[in-house]
């Protein structure tokens, strides 16, 4: 009987270990000396920490850091904001017209927003908005508000009718029973989209890449120069990868149970 | 009251026309000779569609996205299977769940940061790839690359398919347990024929990111021809400013997209409209 079921926690460990192996060699690779950067495999530990490849590399990546941070946090939190308000307005809307609208925002939504590439790249070079944090800002949340809208709707669906019922009864308008009714018992939903927006803002890459032409605009780009300028140095990418990495990761620590309902209500579209 | 509705939804609204307007300028300019050599383009009918798929490098890029999806689909569906499986018959509920957003961690990772680890991890030099055989030269980069885009998408899967194990009725497990049935036997003929739903799910995501794939190759190998997808041939093309080829290599990927993603719009409709 224990043999039965110690096997599934050791094929569990197993796999496990495929999962650890990547965040381990990220670790003590960016804590590795550079003498022993050249010579030993990333796979093998040091037993001297060094901190100082780390700590030169967060001082270089702190204005991008700080940059990103002000693109992508307040991105998110509008998006999940008028998501939600585009969100009531679809579940209050009566018109017939609302299936095929709601089709025709979700064929736009789940379409590959890299083949969107030329043409945004042109609208914001029309516009003065290349290579600008305004334009990586605005061209995150080109695809971000229909995306929250339908997070947001699935969400929203799940209120009974009854809430709004009873506001209305009272005589109060659209507004007011968003804002008093509907908006209070969206919280959960909210931290749900916004923490999905912000992580993945926070690690996009095609956007920033297709309308930049420095590296500093937004973090991802940042990290990504180092695997051109560092060649062998492993450590400064690692060091580079690892500190990116750490706002999403303890996001996703604190906010996992958000996270992961927010990818269980994408899923759920289909049920 | 209308009003304040039309209000409430006017920036999706506009953001739903800017994304049909970029799709609509795709489609324009695949038809035009649109490049660096021609700014004042001309319209040319069929003529880019031709030129793209008599280009090696786009037939490669066109067989290696499908690829990526079958591999993808495949492996990851099968991981995610197995791994939600063992979670499953984990006894606590707390391990189960720790277990669960422990295996969907790399979703939270860059796929910059996640390229540049197993770039290294699978080097023949410093890397485990020594001991495999030199996994990111020539043909072989293709499958490392895709495997590791399963490590990087499999949690997904396993979340789906949790959920819907989740959902399996215990009266069915309490009499599968009381006739004396194996906890494999259990899941192989009661729990995952009822999860078909979470296969149906995964296989749109999972072709929808092996589509989208870019990030990941590119931050290991560049645009290097062995691991060139659909993304990747656009993207170069829009950097070489040969727009009317980028135009017309998006617009297949709109097509191979709309395979799947207008059945899903349509499927999700009943959810929303509840």
């Amino acid at each position: 009987m224990d043999k039965i079921r110690l096997l599934p926690h050791l094929i569990i460990a197993g796999i496990g270990a495929l999962w650890a192996l990547p965040l381990y060699v990220l670790t003590i690779g960016a804590l590795k000396p550079l003498s022993e950067v050249l010579t030993t495999p990333v796979y093998v530990p040091s037993t001297n920490i060094d901190l100082t490849t780390l700590f030169r590399v967060a001082g270089e990546l702190a204005p991008v850091l700080l940059n990103t941070a002000l693109v992508v946090i307040p991105t998110a939190l509008g998006a999940a904001f008028i998501g939600s308000l585009g969100a009531y307005a679809l579940w209050r809307a009566t018109t017939k017209l609302k299936d095929v609208l709601l089709v025709v925002v979700a064929v736009a939504t789940y379409l590959p927003y890299q083949s969107a590439v030329v043409p945004l790249a042109r609208f914001m070079t029309e516009r003065g908005l290349f290579d600008t944090l305004y334009g990586i800002a605005l061209g995150l949340l080109i695809f971000f508000i229909p995306f929250a809208t339908l997070m947001m709707l699935i969400f929203i669906t799940a209120i009974p009718r009854s809430v709004v019922e009873a506001a209305e009864i009272d005589g109060a308008g659209e507004m007011l029973i968003f804002a008093k009714a509907v908006l209070p018992l969206l919280g959960p939903a909210f931290t749900s989209v916004a923490t999905y927006l912000t992580i993945s803002g926070w690690n996009n890459f095609f956007i920033p890449l297709a309308l930049s032409r420095t590296y500093n605009n937004h973090i991802t780009l940042k990290v990504f120069s180092y695997v051109g300028q560092s060649g062998n140095l492993y450590n400064e990418m690692f060091s580079a990868a690892l500190i990116a990495s750490l706002p999403p990761l303890l996001l996703f620590i604190a906010l996992g149970r958000y996270f992961i309902r927010g990818l269980l209500v994408l899923g759920s579209g289909g049920k | 009251m209308r009003i304040t509705l039309i209000l409430f939804s006017l920036p999706l609204f506009i953001t739903t026309i800017l994304l049909y307007g970029f799709l609509a300028w795709n489609l324009y300019f695949s038809f035009t000779n649109f490049s660096v050599l021609n700014p004042d383009y001309k319209f040319v009918g069929l003529a880019t569609y031709l030129q793209l798929f008599s280009d090696p490098l786009f037939q490669s890029a066109l067989v290696k996205t499908l690829f990526w999806i079958v591999v993808l689909v495949a492996v990851g569906n099968l991981a995610g299977l197995v791994i939600a499986s063992l979670i499953y018959n984990v006894a606590s509920t707390t391990w189960r769940n720790i277990l669960t957003a422990y295996f969907i961690y790399p979703l939270s990772l860059s796929l910059v940061a996640s390229g540049i680890i197993w770039r290294w991890l699978l080097d023949a030099d410093r890397g485990i790839g020594h001991f495999l055989g030199n996994p990111l030269q020539g043909d072989a980069a293709f499958w490392s690359i895709s495997l590791v885009s399963v490590w990087v998408y499999s949690g997904l899967a396993t979340l789906f398919y949790l959920a819907m194990f989740y959902n399996v009725d215990k009266s069915q497990l309490e009499s599968a347990q009381i006739d004396g049935a194996s906890k494999l036997y259990t899941m192989l003929s009661i729990v995952i024929p009822q999860s078909k739903q979470s296969l149906i799910i995964s296989t749109i995501f999972f072709t929808l990111f092996a589509i989208q794939m870019f990030d990941l190759p590119y931050s290991i190998l560049f645009l290097n021809p062995n691991t060139m997808t659909l993304v990747m041939y656009t993207f170069m093309k829009f950097t070489a400013f040969y727009l009317a080829v980028a135009s017309a290599s998006a617009v297949v990927i709109i097509a191979i997209s709309a395979v799947m993603v207008i059945p899903y719009a349509l499927l999700s409709l009943k959810r929303w409209i509840k």
